[in-house]
């Protein structure tokens, strides 16, 4: 780890308070922060680049819905926990991918947080869902629902990047779309 | 279909509070009333919270998305690949591979060790070769020399004369003694507890077992009465009390030990070891134990351990015995079957038993 990367690491409580707040640059230096201890790891471990940035994301994420959740209690330091969840999910998907896991080459300590990960898979299975269900939408179904939804656009907004007439039909489309998403959600 | 996407409409607005109080109040009313509606409501509910927290985890990927395009991944990633440095880095990747070849480097390392171990041991089995033969000029040296001219008088040797054991094999006067003792000889005699001496002749030898067997040929020779020792055929365990009679002198003399070994010199298997104090001239001796059964015939000490001889075990004695013709040996010869008449009775009585059956054998040569 670099100095420059070193000097802008944020505390423990800077980063729960930060997250708390929904603030983007306390996110940024939390993310900068511990990305090369993930990166050195997952290198190190029969992984690349593109592997880190997932296993990285997704432990990233599971530690604001965490603290979001409000049910964060810091036991450890914040980089043990990082690196505890990061390990945890790349064994998964290690053993997922029938690689050779092997001896794992460990950079931190470690403490147990399975439970964690195992949560966070199951919301991510929900997500999964929603996405193929986005996906077998279709456009522009897809992106209408998408900038509605996701990017909080308005209707006004929407009507006009598509080229409706009027709001009525654009929402009427977004409707329709809508009604079919939900279709394929909820399918079994 | 038009009117489902109305009611769609209507609900979200519903569930995301898009409605005045009036409408909310009527619909809830609807909802209360029209089990269909309020299944449409409670499921686009979920719905919309599993969009949200879709929605929620898309944008924060998003922004993670972005955070990370700021990040100069493939510098770092050089950091940290070719980091720890490439010797650590194969040693990583092949711990395994390089821990098998390490152990066979290892292995081969002991095994040319040993091999070179090996090869000294053979250079210390030679050098104990060379005490075997020490060994034999031990068991030479056990033969007593009688009448010799003494070297040191410069006069070269006339006569040369050794001097042994011997014991009766049987009564017509078959004698077993060590064929060391007799090699070489120009004519043998042997001579009695009594003085008496008889010309005898040689008429078998072991060389292997070191063993030869003479036959007393002299007309004054009148025959023994029956041996009181027997032979033992199996061998004796370590501990058992033996002793020999022998002739290191012109008399008899008793020597008494135990058996200290099952085998002889560097493991020779013919022999027992034996804590007897032997000298020049107990060669060829009746190596018997506490119940009179003949157990072996001494025939060598080391030269190194004090109070030890060795003695050739009592089945080649047999052996040799086979060797001659049976008929030869007549009736009353040694044997395994019979019951030694010295069980039982005192040393002192066993000796007077056996020194009319214990001869010094003299060689001249």
């Amino acid at each position: 780890m670099n100095n420059s990367l070193k000097s802008s690491v944020p505390t423990d409580r800077e980063v729960i308070l930060g997250i708390l707040n929904n603030s983007e640059d306390i996110l940024n230096k939390l993310y900068k922060a511990y990305y090369p201890m993930a990166l050195q790891f997952i290198l190190n471990n029969n992984g690349d680049e593109d592997d880190a940035k997932d296993v990285y994301q997704e432990t990233i994420i599971v530690l604001y819905n965490k603290i979001k959740a409000g049910d964060f209690e810091l036991s450890s330091k914040l980089k043990t926990y990082i690196y505890s969840v990061c390990r945890r999910t790349w064994l998964k998907k290690l053993s997922q991918n029938s690689k050779k896991a092997g001896s794992i080459t460990d950079y931190e300590e470690v403490f147990a947080v399975e439970e964690d990960v195992e949560q966070h898979e199951e919301k991510d299975a929900a997500f999964v869902k929603m996405q193929s269900a986005l996906e077998h939408l279709g456009e522009p179904c897809k992106t209408i629902i998408q900038d509605f939804y996701i990017h909080n656009m308005s209707m006004q907004d929407i009507c006009e990047k598509f080229g409706y007439t009027n709001t009525d039909n654009a929402k009427t489309q977004k409707y329709k779309c809508l009604q079919r998403l939900k279709k394929i959600f909820f399918q079994p | 279909m038009r009117n489902d996407l109305e009611l769609d409409a209507i609900i979200e607005d519903y569930l995301l509070g898009g409605l005045s109080a009036q409408e909310t109040a009527a619909f809830e009313a609807l909802r209360a009333n029209d089990a269909g509606v309020d299944h449409k409501v409670v499921s686009h509910k979920f719905f919309l919270e599993s969009m949200e927290a879709f929605a929620a985890q898309t944008r924060l990927k998003e922004q993670l998305n972005n955070i990370h395009a700021e990040i100069d991944v493939e510098t770092l990633a050089e950091v940290f690949k070719p980091h720890p440095s490439k010797v650590v880095q194969l040693w990583r990747k092949h711990k395994s591979a390089i821990a098998v070849a390490a152990s066979f480097l290892i292995l081969s390392l002991v095994s040319v060790y040993s091999i070179q171990h090996n090869t000294r041991q053979k250079e210390q089995l030679i050098l104990l070769s060379t005490q075997v033969n020490k060994a034999i000029k031990t068991q030479n040296s056990l033969i007593r020399k009688i009448n010799s001219t003494s070297a040191a008088a410069g006069k070269p040797a006339v006569q040369n004369s050794v001097g042994g054991t011997g014991f009766a094999v049987s009564t017509n006067g078959y004698i077993l003694t060590n064929l060391h003792v007799i090699n070489g000889a120009d004519s043998l005699y042997v001579q009695n507890s009594k003085g008496e001496s008889f010309k005898v002749k040689s008429v078998y030898t072991d060389p292997q077992n070191d063993i030869a067997i003479l036959k007393i040929s002299d007309k004054n020779f009148s025959n023994l009465s029956s041996i009181p020792y027997t032979i033992k055929k199996s061998t004796s365990s370590i501990g058992e009390m033996v002793y020999t009679l022998g002739y290191p002198k012109d008399d008899a003399v008793l020597g008494e030990g135990y058996v200290s070994s099952k085998n002889g010199f560097v493991g020779d298997t013919t022999q027992y070891q034996v804590a007897i104090s032997v000298n020049p001239g107990n060669s060829g001796g009746p190596v018997l134990d506490d119940s009179g059964n003949l157990i072996g015939i001494i025939s060598s000490k080391p030269d190194q351990t004090e109070g030890a001889a060795f003695a050739v075990k009592s089945k080649y004695i047999l052996e040799a015995m086979r060797a001659i013709p049976q008929d030869s040996l007549g009736k009353n010869k040694l044997s395994a079957n019979k019951r030694s008449t010295l069980s039982g009775l005192k040393r002192t009585k066993q000796i007077e038993k056996i020194q009319d059956y214990v001869f010094m054998i003299k060689a001249y040569n």
